[in-house]
């Protein structure tokens, strides 16, 4: 079950994130790309590229039979899903079990389990880890008045269908419950087709806080530390920091052993992130959801404790132990990564595929950037906008975000627009560099963004 | 290493005289190729990286397939389209990826062969994927004048299959 061949089954940043771990790992690449990808980074890198199909993701990324196909076709012995597209599907790690694929990735069943979010609310609360408090089902507005009064105003009604931020109304109080109520459930059974809510506590003032794990094929589990993701606009995360500052020592002790526990209760495997909402006036955390794949922000967590987590993923799907127990983990600085996004900040933040005919990175002590772009590169209209993360390292926060300053005013990108000028009014914001924020602080920063612009 | 104009004088009549039409030679930093027939064509791939490798057997659970050699698509692409677009030819072209036959079963004869008349919606050829297998129509009217790829050989999307004569 060695790893020698592996199909890298996504495109952008992260394939050619995955073809760098594999060749310092001595693997060869075979690259999946689409008709609009031929010409791509990774299908340069790669040692062999093979088209899946046409350009929309449907037909070509998506389609599991294809990719499996591809990697049988190829003589691939283990497939990379990287995340998004079809990275979270059981039946793509189940399709490679069938052909004798190794899936650099969680089991079908841990993907299965953790897929669903009142599941993986259960075996949260089964493993001891706080949840959001709230109910399963609240089934109609008597019943959601009830359970509002024992929870405490304010509360949130969700879609259990829902998802990303879509299905969800908050209440502020009970004269509200009765017509929020009958609203939310018409607009879910419209939207998903499934008119099920649940509430939850209301958290005002909350941070995200992610725990990176690992876990081998015998069964150790380590989480390599915490990230603080709350600048967030319209639920993407925008900049990520590692380690999570906000927390105290003996918060970070807690939500670090809780993440591990819970993921050694389902026996995980490979690279995962259990995602925490941070109560920032009461100190508490509570279990959101877990994530079963490698995440866009796993690089701050490298920088910080010099771990390859893509190259441990594959040693892990390889068989290997993990060559560190929990006690050899150790944190050094601080990290911060802005995403770099094809848009246009002075357009309401619109979409901005196209030619690049001026792509000059930034470089300097502790700048990384993982990118899958070059001068002359034509961003396709297809796939999401990220362009690459620049990924900074400093002795402490300070420091790391002084040379983020410098990175993102060095950054020039000519061509199409890119969010840099609003990432950098943002790395300098007075507030953010205080550490004064929470997961609502940048859509208050975007509006005042906006009114800046067209006064 | 050095070599010497003699040497290399020598290597080649070696070749010459030899069965082999094509002869490479890497000690160190010194790279000498040969070949009898046509050009060698320059690999696309950085030096620093091992050669693009090549299919391994399907594995077992496939039924037995003729061995055929990696389609290295990238590089014979643009020939086999230079020469359709010059002669006038139009390619039937793969409409997935997956592993083509020419015919619809093993042994049966082949469903199109050079020569043959196809109208848009005849069928030449099966790409299974999965175990599900999915006919590929012409798309043209005309004459098959050429078949590009091989029984059994796995293809990507948009792979030339056949050159067809309108």
């Amino acid at each position: 079950m060695s790893v020698t061949r592996v199909l890298v089954a996504n495109r952008g940043e992260i394939a050619v994130r995955i073809i760098k771990a594999c060749r310092s790992l001595g693997i060869e690449t075979v690259t999946a790309v689409s008709e609009a990808d031929r010409g791509s980074l990774a299908a340069k890198l790669a040692d062999r590229s093979i088209c899946i199909g046409p350009p929309r993701s449907t037909d070509s990324y998506l389609k599991v039979e294809s990719l499996v196909a591809a990697a049988v076709g190829t003589g691939c012995d283990a497939l990379h899903p990287g995340y998004g597209f079809l990275a979270e599907r059981a039946d793509l790690a189940r399709a490679c079990a069938d052909h004798n694929i190794t899936f650099v990735g969680p089991t079908a069943e841990n993907i299965k389990k953790m897929g669903d979010k009142l599941e993986a609310r259960r075996i949260a609360t089964a493993a001891g880890v706080p949840t959001v408090p709230g109910s399963d089902h609240a089934k109609n507005p008597h019943e959601a008045g009830a359970l509002a009064e024992e929870i405490g105003y304010p509360v949130l009604l969700k879609a259990s269908a829902g998802g990303g931020g879509r299905g969800i109304k908050l209440i502020w109080n009970g004269s509200e419950i009765e017509t929020t109520f009958r609203t939310a459930a018409a607009e879910a059974r419209a939207a998903f087709g499934d008119d099920t809510l649940y509430m939850e506590r209301y958290v005002g003032n909350a941070r995200h806080i992610e725990i990176q794990v690992l876990g081998d094929l015998h069964g150790n589990v380590v989480h390599l530390g915490e990230r603080d993701c709350s600048l967030q606009r319209r639920h993407q995360k925008i900049i990520e920091e590692a380690p999570a500052y906000a927390l105290s020592p003996a918060v970070r002790a807690k939500i670090g052993e809780a993440a591990a526990t819970l993921a050694r209760s389902i026996g995980y495997r490979n690279a995962g992130t259990i995602e925490f909402i941070y109560d920032n006036d009461t100190e508490e955390f509570f279990f959101l959801e877990m994530n079963t794949r490698i995440q866009v922000e796993h690089p701050i967590t490298e920088m910080i404790t010099g771990i390859d987590i893509v190259a441990q993923q594959l040693l892990i799907a390889g068989g290997q132990a993990l060559p560190f127990k929990q006690a050899d983990i150790a944190f050094s600085g601080h990290a911060i990564e802005c995403r770099i996004n094809a848009e246009s900040p002075q357009h309401g933040f619109r979409p901005c595929p196209g030619l690049i005919t001026h792509w000059e990175a930034p470089e300097g002590n502790g700048v990384r950037l993982d990118t899958h772009c070059f001068p002359g590169y034509v961003v396709p209209p297809y796939y999401d906008s990220l362009l690459g993360k620049l990924i900074v390292h400093g002795a402490d926060r300070h420091q790391a975000a002084a040379r983020t300053e410098n990175a993102l005013a060095a950054f020039r990108v000519e061509g199409i627009d890119t969010g840099i000028p609003f990432l950098h009014t943002v790395i300098t914001d007075p507030e953010y560099l205080r550490g004064n924020v929470n997961t609502r602080w940048l859509e208050k920063k975007l509006e005042q963004y906006a009114a800046a612009i067209n006064a | 290493m050095e070599l010497s104009e003699e040497d290399v004088l020598h290597i080649l009549k070696l070749i010459d005289e030899s069965k082999f039409d094509y002869f490479q030679l890497e000690v160190g930093d010194l790279k000498i190729s040969v070949s009898k027939g046509e050009p060698i064509p320059l690999t696309s791939a950085p030096s620093s990286v091992s050669p693009a490798p090549a299919a391994r057997p399907a594995a077992p659970v496939e039924p037995p397939k003729p061995a055929a050699a990696a389609p290295v698509m990238q590089k014979e692409a643009p020939k086999v389209e230079a020469k359709a677009a010059a002669e006038g030819l139009v390619p039937v072209k793969a409409p997935l990826l997956g592993t083509f036959y020419m015919a619809p079963e093993p042994g049966a004869p082949p469903f199109v062969q050079v020569g043959s008349a196809v109208t848009e919606d005849t069928t030449v050829g099966l790409i299974e994927v999965m175990k599900v297998f999915n006919s590929v129509r012409a798309a043209v009217k005309g004459t098959v004048v050429e078949v590009v790829a091989q029984n059994g050989q796995f293809v990507e999307y948009g792979q030339t299959l056949y050159l067809v004569k309108p």
